[in-house]
């Protein structure tokens, strides 16, 4: 009898066990879970160029006057329902929607929808010195480095749903800057309670915008929680909580992926994309994109301001070694800072690859015959444009020894990182920058021009104004053809002087849970999940 | 008696964490950086500034004044502010401590639970088959590193078989505000939301965690206690009782069994410490958002004020635990009772 | 068959063989002590004898399957790791500085400690108290803890956990070498000594060292398995040996990225610090089980 009750309990446990499902990690709420690398700095785009910060942010809490189309990169209207640009370039007059509503939280409800109020309120926070909240911020990085304040005369409303903007050149670029993540339209009356409150710096961090997710809560390093948008003026999909969880480390964002405690996860390990492009509980998305990674000198520091140095050092790394270690195959390798599907590259002659014999004779050349020490200074985060900064590092650290270089490789946390970047801490650091909309302005001006050295995203620190001059010419014509002529012309200089060393532009991927509907990959800027549903 | 005995170690306790916040004094000095900045937290300090705070660290004084100061913002609740998030660390800590508490605490609990037994069974049966075979298994949880337990664990249990969630405390799609930092008794709190499903979850997280944290502890429990059986049972007071014509259970009961669990108390306060740095370990792997994590976080981040509050709060809690089972101890053990 | 005597002579075993005598019957004690030895070894001529250079990145073979899979190359017996370096090599190399360093650690810390140790077991009344509470503050800070707050001051690197670990140490083998030498003031021939007029320090030479090292081995191989797990857990948090050195630990944490296309690279290293671990542990239970025979026989 005791057997046999024996037997029987043992093999209703067994039965039991492995009749057991694996219970989802959610129950109950119809939400979205999105991993992201890293934590945000802020929840106002005007004030940050990570792309990190505008994924978590941008396109959830915000509109913009101005779309891109995916497809094809043209310009779509969305807040602004028509626009009129004057015979000379230098008055843009913008209609606006009247349906649009903003965000109504614990915090703030709004009296009124949005009008020209609020879009001036925007942009001459970064324009007027006494705007009342134009000191609550440090720095406006992506308008400092297109110089904003130059740029622009005035941001006037015209009328209640009519707003002008007057430049003080023609600027074939200002229209795709204003469809940037960073254009995004903030509340006016926010700001004015806030103001009323004395609670100015609220308004980045608890943020009030038109976009279809609300802020709930944010729990630091941990998640992002937002909850559904119900009065938002375009379709949007089913969802009734989107929550960013924050997951840095690569492994335990793919675990999070295979468990099911999330369910869209970017820039999936590279290695691991055939196994999981096999299996049939998961999408993965791939496009080509708009990105350069790069290995930037601190050209303020000695021996990198000197040419033949940096010539040198670009000499020294093996591409295709890095094409298959970091990238397996998946991206290709760079001639120029610009990406081939920009309509301003065009195939040169490609600069000489791999050659350490002449970079050993370079090198002597600069005085340096037995070399010298440098620090490769490698994000700890994976981005598109480079998915594994530390073990590009430990290949260029390698190709280094082979021309008698030492190189230590340095790191720190992200926003630790990026700070003592800032600082101009660096030898060098292997980086990269994904592009916020079509025009190759938006590649060069804020990587390697004098007013992005001031604020901080030329790497390089990198300041010339030959190169300078380039740039600033091809804005004042909307002559296609003329305009590609001078950007031809600054990738030719930039290749003899060589501030930074592009090394691959690369696809970009995204891993979601087959149950996922509605979300792709947008080539320009930060994910978006307007219209993300999920199927039960 | 007991209470100059209680007196004594009071005092002791006192010495202790005086040697201890001289440590942590000392540390602001070794650490690299400016020293304000070290003492304050605060990271853009402008020269007027720094005057102003040199004045109030009473840095101008001798550095016995400076200690002294130093122990006066201790106990004002002023501990300094975080390099990160300039937030005070105090608050920090009491949101992230509670979880390592509360996983720290299970994991003993299943320790105690499963270790006893089985070094009682291990010491009783001893050199048979069944002794044999849970020494090894000891012998072999004992010797495994920590983290690659996890690993495989993780691989097998989450990710082969789909059975656990592989971090966090709680799916991130229940909202349950942190009140107490306890999270049972949050989720009693919680407004709105599917308090059954939401415990569920939360038990689904703990599950694999606990298991591994409670690993090491068991092996060491299970050794010790079949150690200390093995040693009672082997005196003469233990013959006498089977002469006496006690059964075995009952000599078991009346005069083995206290007399091997006293030194387990002492046993539990000694581990402790590397209980808690298997516990870091743990919440480091499962991003289980404790102390432990919290800690190695502001290593990474250069996070000096708050490593110092870190070690403060942690090296106490060790300190407290270890004293609370020397009295247990000492209560119990009429041997120690003497000194 | 009686052994062959040619005169009669009271044959006695020294105590060294009388212990090994006893330690050679427990199998698994001696298999690990054998692994030890193996390991040891490799620590010391690994440089001389392993197939590849540890530090060779080989953009071709990323990845490479160990060699009992089919898409391995026998030429990589345990395969290579994701920059290509050959696995086998890179463990043997490892094998200096989880196993080698870790001894030399414990051996530092043994002697200072056998130093401390005496002061503390030899005094007694208000200075050994005071001693011993400082000491039981160094005891109750955690090893690790106590790692990262040298690590926040020296910076990372292998060498500053090698201090680390050494200092984490120190308080268990003072505590333990003063309770043994407490022990040992309280036998009778101590109190023989001193009726012949020995003093402190002639007592501690003759009488209570020489009696010290069979509690000093048990300690010296729990310290042993604690440090090794220690410098492997701090290679794992990225707080020990850097890129690219190859401590067991950080590789662990360095193939981490990989677990999915390549777990041996995972597996391997965790591997071989389970059964360093798990060998001391053996040769510490055989050594103790082969002293209290040797004692009690």
């Amino acid at each position: 009898m005791n057997v046999t009750l024996c037997r029987i309990g043992s093999l209703s446990l067994v039965l039991w066990l492995t009749a057991c499902q694996p219970a989802p990690a959610t129950h109950g709420a119809n939400g979205l879970v999105y991993c992201a690398e890293g934590s945000p700095e802020t929840f106002n785009p005007q004030l940050v160029t990570s792309g990190t910060t505008i994924d978590a942010i941008s396109q959830h809490l915000y509109d913009r006057l101005l779309d891109i189309d995916p497809n094809d990169g043209s310009l779509k209207p969305a807040l602004a329902q028509s626009w009129q640009v004057s015979a000379d370039g230098l008055s843009y007059r913008f209609k606006l929607r009247s349906d649009v509503q903003f965000h109504q939280t614990k915090y703030f409800t709004p009296a009124r929808p949005l009008n020209a109020e609020d879009v001036t309120f925007t942009f001459n926070r970064m324009l007027l010195l006494d705007h009342p909240f134009f000191q609550t911020a440090i720095e406006y990085p992506y308008f400092d480095s297109i110089d904003w304040r130059h740029r622009v005369q005035s941001v006037t409303a015209v009328s209640p749903d009519e707003v002008e903007f007057k430049l003080n050149q023609p600027d074939s670029s200002f229209l795709s800057v204003l469809a940037t993540d960073f254009s995004a339209i903030l509340s006016a009356e926010y700001g004015a309670q806030l103001v009323q409150r004395n609670e100015k710096l609220n308004l980045d961090l608890l943020p009030i915008g038109t976009g279809p997710f609300v802020f709930r809560e944010y729990q630091k390093d941990v998640l992002i929680r937002y909850y559904r948008h119900t009065a938002y003026w375009r379709e949007h999909g089913s969802l009734t909580q989107l929550v960013v969880d924050i997951v840095p480390d690569n492994t335990k964002r793919l675990a999070k992926l295979l468990t099911q405690e999330c369910d869209v996860a970017p820039i999936p390990r590279l290695a691991e994309l055939e196994m999981l492009s096999n299996r049939s509980d998961f999408r993965v998305d791939q496009q080509t994109s708009m990105n350069v990674g790069f290995w930037a000198f601190n050209t303020q520091k000695a021996p990198f301001n000197q040419v033949k140095v940096r010539q040198a050092l670009a000499l020294a790394v093996n591409k295709p070694n890095i094409m298959q270690a970091v990238y397996f195959g998946q991206a290709e390798e760079a001639t120029s800072v610009l990406p081939p599907n920009s309509w301003a590259y065009r195939k040169q002659n490609a600069p000489e690859g791999f050659n350490p014999v002449k970079a050993r004779q370079l090198l002597e050349e600069a005085g340096y015959p037995n070399g010298f020490s440098l620090d490769i200074w490698a994000m700890p985060v994976q981005r598109m444009y480079n998915p594994n900064a530390q073990k590009m590092a430990e290949l260029i650290q390698a190709d280094l020894r082979a021309i008698g270089i030492k190189a230590r490789i340095v790191s720190y946390e992200w926003n630790t990182f990026r700070r003592k970047l800032g600082q101009g801490e660096h030898d060098s650091v292997l980086i990269g920058w994904s592009a916020d909309n079509a025009d190759p302005d938006n590649f060069l001006r804020p990587l390697l021009s004098c007013a992005a050295a001031v604020s901080g995203s030329n790497r390089a620190n990198w300041c010339d104004p030959q190169f300078d001059q380039f740039i600033a010419s091809a804005l004042q014509t909307t002559n296609v053809p003329q305009r590609r002529s001078y950007y031809l012309a600054a990738q030719q200089y930039l290749q003899e002087q060589m501030p930074l060393v592009p090394i691959a532009h690369s696809k970009r991927f995204q891993v979601k849970n087959h149950k996922v509907t509605g979300v792709s990959i947008n080539p320009y800027g930060g994910i978006s999940f307007v219209n993300a549903g999920k199927t039960p | 008696m007991i209470l100059r005995y209680l007196a004594r170690r009071l005092f002791l306790l006192g010495f202790v964490f005086v040697a201890l916040t001289i440590f942590v004094f000392s540390l602001n000095y070794l650490f690299p950086g400016d020293l304000v900045s070290n003492l304050t937290g605060l990271r853009d300090i402008s020269p007027e500034q720094h005057q102003e705070l040199q004045q109030t660290l009473g840095l101008n004084q001798s550095i016995w004044q400076q200690y002294i100061e130093y122990n006066r913002r201790l106990f004002a609740g002023d501990w300094g502010l975080s390099f990160s998030s300039q937030q005070s660390v105090l608050t920090e800590i009491g949101k992230v401590l509670p979880a390592t508490l509360e996983l720290t605490s299970y994991a003993l609990c299943l320790s105690l639970l499963v270790g006893i037994p089985l070094g009682l069974l291990a010491a009783v049966k001893k050199d048979s088959l069944l002794d044999k075979c849970i020494s090894s298994v000891a012998l072999v949880g004992y010797s495994m590193p920590v983290f690659w337990l996890a690993l495989i664990c993780i691989m097998l249990f989450s990710l082969q078989l789909g059975w656990l969630p592989t971090s966090g405390r709680l799916g991130v799609l229940f909202e349950v505000p942190a009140q107490t930092g306890f999270i049972f008794i949050d989720i009693l709190l919680a407004p709105q939301i599917d308090r059954s499903a939401a415990a569920y979850n939360a038990l689904l997280h703990l599950t694999l965690p606990t298991l591994i944290l409670a690993s090491y502890p068991t092996n060491v429990m299970i050794r010790f206690v079949r150690h200390s059986m093995v040693d009672v049972l082997d005196q003469n007071y233990i013959k006498t009782a089977r002469a006496k014509g006690l059964s075995r259970g009952q000599v078991l009961y009346r005069h083995g069994l206290r007399n091997a669990l006293l030194p387990v108390t002492r046993q539990v306060g000694l581990q402790f410490s590397s209980l808690i740095t298997l516990a870091m370990l743990t919440e480091v792997i499962f991003s289980w958002p404790g102390i432990g994590q919290w800690l190695i976080d502001s290593i990474y981040q250069r996070n000096y004020p708050a490593i110092q509050a870190g070690l403060l709060v942690v090296s106490s809690l060790v300190i407290c635990v270890n004293m609370l089972t020397e009295i247990v101890h000492t209560l119990f053990n009429p041997l120690a009772r003497k000194l | 068959m009686k052994k062959l005597r040619l005169y009669y002579e009271e044959y006695n075993k020294k105590p060294y063989q009388l212990l090994w005598k006893h330690f050679v019957p427990q199998h698994f004690a001696l298999f690990g002590l054998i692994i030890l030895s193996v390991l040891l070894l490799l620590a010391v001529i690994s440089p001389f004898i392993s197939p590849h250079d540890p530090y060779q990145q080989n953009a071709e073979l990323l990845l490479l399957a160990p060699s009992w899979q089919g898409s391995g190359l026998v030429s990589y017996p345990f395969g290579t790791d994701d920059l290509g370096r050959d696995l086998m090599s890179r463990l043997m190399l490892g094998a200096s500085y989880s196993f080698g360093l870790a001894i030399l650690a414990v051996c530092g810390s043994m002697l200072i400690g056998l130093l401390l140790g005496a002061l503390a077991g030899m005094t007694r009344g208000v200075q050994s108290s005071i001693f011993n509470h400082l000491l039981d503050l160094a005891l109750t800070i955690p090893s690790l803890l106590l790692a990262i707050v040298i690590v926040a001051v020296l910076g990372p690197g292998l060498l500053n956990t090698i201090w680390a670990i050494m200092l984490a140490l120190l308080p268990q083998f003072i505590h333990g070498v003063g309770n043994a030498i407490q022990e040992q003031l309280k036998q009778d021939y101590v109190v023989a000594y001193r009726l012949d007029g020995a003093n402190n320090w002639q007592i501690l030479w003759s009488v209570v060292l020489p009696n010290l090292w069979e509690p000093l081995s048990l300690l010296f191989t729990m310290a042993l398995s604690t440090a090794i797990l220690d410098i492997a857990a701090l290679g794992f948090l990225g707080l020990g040996a850097q890129a690219p050195t190859p401590e067991w630990g950080s590789m662990v944490a360095d193939a981490l990225d990989s677990i999915y296309l390549a777990p041996w690279t995972v597996a391997l290293p965790g591997l071989l610090i389970f059964i360093t671990v798990l060998s001391i542990n053996l040769v510490g239970d055989g050594l103790h089980k082969a002293m209290k025979k040797r004692r009690g026989s």
